[in-house]
């Protein structure tokens, strides 16, 4: 009862002391477990539309918690006066939910990391078409992820960072992993080659702006717009002087990079500004039928 | 039956996607090695970017928000490490944080390369928090009470034992946070993090045109596009990096994309005409 009293006194398991400390943790989390697993059966007994009736309840609740802390008043105090005035009596309650949230994010990254090692281990097993690439991703998995845990308990000073790991997860993480990202990705870069010579036609004024517009703006932010502008055809240049004249002015801003920067910052800027306002009336939408349940597929 | 020969005009408007291919791989090659060196024009989100770290002062502490892996890798790193010696020359202390699993290992073996050649002390002057799953609830959790939502480095001391972030209780005694990122991490900084904090911005230079918006409002306080950005960075701080040397190539990239889309308009014009000639 004391050590109770204690862990409600100072709302951490971590704060008691060390002897009641691992037991309380151990069944804290033994208990989280066995809960869970004894709600899985009695969700499947359900039929489906209670099943329903809990994910949305449970839904909009959550929705509705983070939704009052974010929009209650701050200042609290006006209503409460002993409160702490730099929060709401629902603020304290987000540091759990949002542990909660972390672990929730976590279990997601195991659940995936489980679908595909049991995905690739049934098509070996099977020897479904093509099976030996997945032979190639089950031992390339094992092994990054040996010297990826490794590595991390290593950091941690866990285990000794011996010349093997620090080789082995050098060779796989910087000179294996990385550089085949890199190189995935920098194939865009041929693609987009390839697609603008075949693709890229004047046949239509728009299609002629569109294409006098990009490439303005692609000569004009990289080094050979200024080049070309300030050294080749020697413009000015910086901003015109104070009271200069209409072609000094004129000279001031039609170097490359200027024109550049205008067309991000006056033309870009407002379209993309509308967009975000589209997206986000859009966003705000799809959010309220999310927890409302309105959207198809909640079973 | 014999076969129509096709014009030249017809060639090159067929022409084998492997030839084009070759052509901007050897202009890559070429221009990586190339000891060309084009100075840039300072854009205005640059220098702003650069101001605002340029007011700080020593001891001032920044959170860094790391959020690439290896495919933005060519953008992203310039940035990082052109903001990270602009920071260690201001003496100011940093931490950073990953949403990306594959970022917390890179931004933390690049942040120890980097501050090791300048002698800056791990826990004392500069921190990894390690990767969080979850961008907004570690903001939230963040504001509300760092030492309990981060918890532990990434070599597992506690957040509150690191010399670095002592006294440090929410994301608002942060002086700064630079987000760099290739993904839409911006938004999610502006809507959560404190407001009296002032964001910078480092995205690739795909995300760029996004961010303008936010530039305008004063939301972020400056912006470094991609490598290009990054070069002018390092102009800024008078140093030849990455950004510097990946910038020859990508001019002479854009140079040959503009000629190639001219080349194919000029083929498919002259193919037209060719066509209405022999009726």
């Amino acid at each position: 009862m004391g050590v109770l009293n204690h862990l409600i006194a100072q709302q951490s398991v971590w704060q008691l002391p060390e002897g009641s400390r691992v037991l309380f943790a151990t069944l804290i989390v033994l208990g989280a477990f066995v809960l869970f697993l004894g709600l899985i059966p009695v969700l499947q007994t359900l039929p489906p539309r209670g099943r329903r009736a809990i994910v949305v309840i449970i839904t909009f609740l959550a929705g509705l918690f983070f939704a009052a802390e974010f929009f209650l008043p701050i200042n609290w105090t006006a209503i409460f006066p002993k409160d702490d005035p730099t929060r709401n009596f629902l603020t304290p309650a987000i540091q759990p939910a949002q542990n909660v949230l972390q672990i929730i994010g976590a279990l997601a990254l195991g659940l995936g990391t489980f679908g595909l090692v049991r995905l690739h281990l049934r098509n070996v097993v099977q020897k479904r078409a093509q099976w030996g690439y997945s032979i190639v991703l089950l031992v390339s998995f094992i092994t990054m992820a040996t010297f990826s845990i490794l590595n991390t308990l290593a950091e941690k000073e866990i285990v000794e960072r011996g010349p093997v790991l620090e080789r082995g997860f050098s060779i796989l993480f910087d000179y294996t992993l990385v550089q085949l990202d890199a190189a995935m990705f920098s194939l865009i870069a041929f693609y987009i080659f390839s697609a603008a010579y075949r693709a890229f036609r004047i046949r239509s004024i728009e299609a002629s702006i569109l294409m006098f517009t990009a490439m303005l703006v692609m000569i004009g932010v990289v080094p050979l717009g200024a080049y070309l502008s300030y050294t080749l055809l020697g413009l000015p240049e910086g901003a015109a002087p104070e009271g200069a004249n209409f072609l000094t002015q004129v000279q001031h801003n039609i170097g490359l990079p200027k024109i550049a920067n205008w067309v991000l910052t006056q033309l870009n800027a407002p379209a993309q500004r509308a967009i975000e306002f589209g997206v986000g009336i859009g966003g705000l939408a799809m959010a309220i039928r999310l927890w409302l349940s309105l959207e198809r597929g909640v079973t | 039956m014999q076969e129509r020969t096709q014009s030249v005009w017809q060639r090159m408007l067929g022409i084998d996607r492997r030839w084009l291919y070759l052509v901007l791989f050897v202009n890559i090659v070429t221009f990586l090695v190339a000891p060309i060196r084009m100075p840039a024009s300072i854009s205005p989100p640059v220098q702003k970017f650069y101001d605002e770290i340029e007011k700080l002062q020593p001891g001032d502490l920044v959170m860094i928000s790391s959020n690439w892996s290896a495919s933005t890798l060519a953008e992203n790193q310039p940035q990082l490490e052109a903001v990270i010696a602009h920071l260690m020359r201001k003496q100011a202390r940093f931490t950073i944080i990953s949403i990306e699993a594959q970022s917390r290992d890179i931004s933390y073996r690049l942040a120890e390369r980097v501050t090791k050649d300048k002698g800056y002390q791990y826990g004392e002057q500069w921190a990894h928090f390690g990767f969080v799953p979850n961008l907004i609830v570690a903001i939230k959790g963040m504001v509300n009470d760092l030492p309990n939502t981060i918890k532990q480095d990434v070599r597992g001391t506690a957040v509150n034992q690191l010399p670095v972030v002592r006294g440090v209780k929410s994301l608002s005694d942060y002086k700064m946070i630079i987000d760099v990122t290739p993904s839409g991490t911006l938004p999610i900084w502006i809507s959560y993090s404190p407001k009296n904090v002032p964001i910078l911005y480092c995205p690739t230079s795909v995300m760029a045109a996004e961010a303008y918006t936010y530039l305008d409002s004063g939301q972020i306080k400056g912006m470094i596009t991609g490598a290009k950005g990054a070069q002018e960075y390092e102009q800024l701080l008078g140093v030849v990096g990455l950004g510097t040397r990946f910038m020859n190539a990508i001019s002479f990239s854009h140079v040959l994309i503009i000629l190639f889309i001219l080349l194919g308009n000029f083929a498919m014009l002259m193919n037209r005409l060719q066509l209405r000639r022999e009726g």
